[in-house]
Parts: structure tokens; C-alpha cells; sequence
């Protein structure tokens, strides 16, 4: 019974911590946030865990991380007000060539990263992009003027 | 169209798809179920109770009925005594050890022998009314798999008093 509550009260502190910290962070990978998702992946198991090293155990954990993925997965895609909450919303941070610094300050991101971004999709200048769009997943998209 | 996607497009709903989807329902049906059983407690480690009432004295024993190789867990024996009791004695069956780390047993009995291999925990005379609780913390040996009896009884000298018969289920 416990290992169910502990998986469950861990998971929802994940997803906290996965909102809190920013999609930024979690899609761009620096060194750090590797060593912040390993580290978080240790001590996620320590908690849930604890010194249960049984197969049955470990199976329960698996199962119920699984069921709680999907739920979580199923609640946003069937209730479109829980998406913002669960999954975040789509950030438009360039209009018509004009960097929307506001947005872009939100989502702790610098005028150079999204430049190595719009570069990384070969757009030679933030001037041509008519819409650049901060995904959910921490990705930029980028729609150009031609 | 491009021949790499012709062969895809002319099926617009695959029968592997569909049954794969249907498939992933039902593991994640299945994996649901498994968490809601765990959640009860019948994957281990909670606690059941027993009694027995005998013409002296009434056993008691809570221990879980099933419990996960490695880890720890508690026995508390209780014996409330009716009548006195002069040669208060604990049997253990021979699951209680058989593979299982023998962690703590509070309060020590005065004298501890084997009978047909089982443990005999002698204590100190109770007179009527008189309680006695035994607590034993154990660790789950993991390659401890299967069931194994876990019976108790209360005998005074070698006459029994009352006695619990128990099984206790090592999950891996």
C-alpha cells in the first residue's frame, strides 16, 4: 500500500518540479539540468523505494508510474483546461520580426538563444521569422515571412 | 505520391494499429488493477490479525500474511492470561526462522529450546489476568519464496493452551 502513495505523492512532485523549473531548462539539457534529472531520478527512487529491493515491489512502482503517466497524459488531452496545468501552453515570443522580450524574459530565455535557434533552422535573421513559437516541450518553431 | 508513403496511405486504419490500441488498454486495464490490489495491501507486508481462545488464556498473534523478500516486518505475540499459568510457553513454528533474520525478540525469554523443530520460547509464570506481549522483528532472506507455516502456541509446560495456525507467503 505504501509504495503506491509514495509512487504517487513522488510523481506529483515531479510534475511540480518538471512546471516549476520551465521547459527551457528541460529541453535544452545544459550540464547542469543532466546532473539535476539524475540527481531527481536517484533520489526518486530512494523515496519511493526505500530499501524494498523485491521484485514485486520494483513491478508495483513500474505499474503504477505507468498508470499515472497515462492518467496524466489521457487528463490533458480529454480536459483542454488541464493542459496549461499539466503540459503548459504554447509562448509567442516573435511577431512580424519583433522579439517579444516579455514572453522571452518569462521563460528565462536570452534574444541570443533564440537566435541560435532561428540559426539552427537556417533563418539568417530574426527579421524574416513571422511567428516563432515557444513550445510546451521547450522547443522553438519557427514560421518565416517567404 | 511518393512510394514511400504509398503503401502506408492506402490503409487509413491498420488492423495491427487498432489491435495494438485495444492491447495497450488493456495492459494499462491490467497495470491499474495491479496498483489498486497493491493499494490494498495484498502484495504484502500488512498486518492481520489472529486470536485463539483456550480455557487459560487467550493468543494473539498480528503479523502480515504475506510479506516481500528483504524486507522488514513485526510479530507481536499477546497472551492475556484467565487462569494462572505456571510454565508459560511460546512454540514457534518452523517457518518463524527458516530463512528469515531473526532481528530482535523483546522480552527475552528465560530459556529457549527446540521441539521437533520448532522453537520453544519459555517465560516467566502469569497469574490470572496477567499480559504478556512478545514482540519480533524479522528481515525477509530474499530467496525466502514460497509459503511457509507460521503457527504459534501458548502451552503451559507441555500441556497447549490455545493455538493460531498461520501461513506466512514470501513474495520475491
Amino acid at each position: 500500500m505504501d509504495l503506491v502513495l509514495r509512487t504517487v505523492f513522488v510523481f506529483v512532485v515531479i510534475v511540480i518540479v518538471t512546471r516549476a523549473v520551465g521547459r527551457r531548462e528541460l529541453s535544452s539539457l545544459e550540464p547542469i539540468d543532466v546532473i539535476l534529472l539524475v540527481v531527481m531520478g536517484d533520489l526518486v527512487q530512494q523515496g519511493i523505494t526505500q530499501s524494498d529491493n523485491s521484485l514485486t515491489g520494483t513491478t508495483i512502482v513500474i505499474v503504477t508510474m505507468a498508470v499515472l503517466v497515462v492518467a496524466t497524459a489521457w487528463l490533458g488531452f480529454r480536459f483542454k483546461r488541464l493542459r496549461p496545468i499539466l503540459e503548459g501552453e504554447p509562448i509567442v515570443v516573435v511577431v512580424d520580426g519583433k522579439v517579444l522580450e516579455r514572453n522571452l524574459h518569462r521563460q528565462r530565455m536570452t534574444i541570443e538563444e533564440l537566435g541560435a535557434e532561428a540559426r539552427l533552422q537556417q533563418i539568417g535573421s530574426l527579421a524574416e521569422v513571422h511567428y516563432a513559437v515557444l513550445e510546451s516541450n521547450g522547443k522553438v518553431s519557427f514560421l518565416t515571412r517567404s | 505520391m511518393s512510394a514511400l508513403f504509398e503503401e502506408i496511405a492506402e490503409d487509413t486504419s491498420p488492423r495491427g494499429v487498432i489491435v495494438g490500441h485495444r492491447a495497450r488498454w488493456a495492459l494499462m486495464a491490467l497495470f491499474a488493477l495491479i496498483s489498486a490490489v497493491a493499494l490494498m495491501g495484498f502484495f504484502g507486508q500488512r498486518l492481520s490479525e489472529s486470536a485463539a481462545v483456550g480455557p487459560a488464556a487467550t493468543l494473539r498473534l498480528s503479523a502480515p500474511n504475506v510479506v516481500r523478500g528483504g524486507l522488514f516486518f513485526q510479530s507481536r505475540v499477546e497472551i492475556r492470561a484467565s487462569r494462572s499459568i505456571e510454565h508459560p510457553r511460546v512454540v514457534l513454528a518452523r517457518g518463524w526462522l527458516e530463512q528469515m533474520q531473526f532481528n530482535t525478540l523483546e522480552p527475552q525469554p528465560m530459556s529457549e529450546a527446540g521441539r521437533d523443530g520448532r522453537v520453544v520460547l519459555s517465560y516467566a509464570s502469569l497469574d490470572a489476568g496477567n499480559r504478556l506481549v512478545i514482540w519480533t522483528q524479522f528481515q525477509v532472506n530474499p530467496v525466502n519464496v514460497g509459503h511457509r507455516s507460521y503457527d504459534v502456541e501458548l502451552d503451559d509446560g507441555d500441556r497447549p493452551i490455545a493455538r493460531i495456525d498461520r501461513t506466512i507467503t514470501v513474495l520475491p
